[in-house]
């Protein structure tokens, strides 16, 4: 398990999506965490220091783990640069098409159930 | 293990999974792109939260979600989302009523 800093994990994950495009999963977990230990932790609570939590966040294809863990500070940089990651590569979901076209014989807009069809 | 078919119950039970139980809730998000799908799963190690998907639209609003997970995550279980919950509901309740625009007052 690799720990990195934000910048090169984006930039792991991002080879990781372009690897995994034919074959394979790219899982990213998400979990909030101290980073300290059990011991530490209690150590830290009777001494009365409030604990720093941070996010930490995992991502695998698999083969190979890396982290990256992210304070309250850095985490709306980190946040962005992640969203515009999974935006550039989650491009084999399908695409809705309803107002757009209503000339399609309307087999595309029952996909999907979550949007009522709008034109009654 | 559930899956949940409404994306906003999925939004709110899994926040409210997250609140009750900080240190061990966990968000999993698993993408298979020679598959075209998307799963997500919120869970505490005592139950368990699932969604999937394969369309575009919902990983715009996962995107929503990361953003909520990421604030909670980072900045504790009393950051407020409600900006980021807030919007997103006002823009689902305007996509289905799209007929008349004056019919729901934001919140």
């Amino acid at each position: 398990m690799v720990l990195l800093q934000p910048d090169p994990f984006l930039n792991e994950l991002t080879s990781m999506f372009e690897h995994s495009t034919e074959k394979g999963t790219v899982w990213v977990t998400l979990k909030r965490s101290s980073l300290k230990s059990k011991v530490q932790r209690n150590k830290m609570a009777a001494a009365g220091e409030p604990l720093e939590y941070r996010c930490l966040i995992r991502a695998t294809n698999g083969k190979k783990t890396i982290s990256t863990s992210v304070g309250p500070k850095d985490h709306q940089r980190f946040q962005a640069s992640y969203a515009t990651i999974l935006k550039a590569h989650m491009t084999s979901l399908k695409k809705r098409e309803r107002k757009d076209k209503k000339k399609v014989a309307g087999a595309d807009k029952k996909e999907g159930g979550s949007k009522k069809p709008k034109r009654a | 293990m559930v899956y949940i078919t409404s994306w906003d119950e999925f939004v709110e039970r899994s926040a409210q999974l997250f609140r009750a139980d900080p240190d061990s809730t966990r968000y999993v998000m698993k993408y298979r792109h020679c598959d075209g799908k998307l799963v997500l799963k919120v869970t505490d190690n005592k139950e368990c939260l699932k969604f999937k998907t394969d369309q575009a639209q919902d990983a715009k609003k996962m995107e929503k979600l990361n953003n909520i997970f990421f604030t909670l995550m980072s900045r504790g279980p009393d950051a407020d989302v409600s900006k980021l919950q807030g919007k997103n509901r006002q823009k689902h309740n305007q996509g289905k009523e799209g007929e008349g625009n004056n019919s729901f007052v934001g919140c």
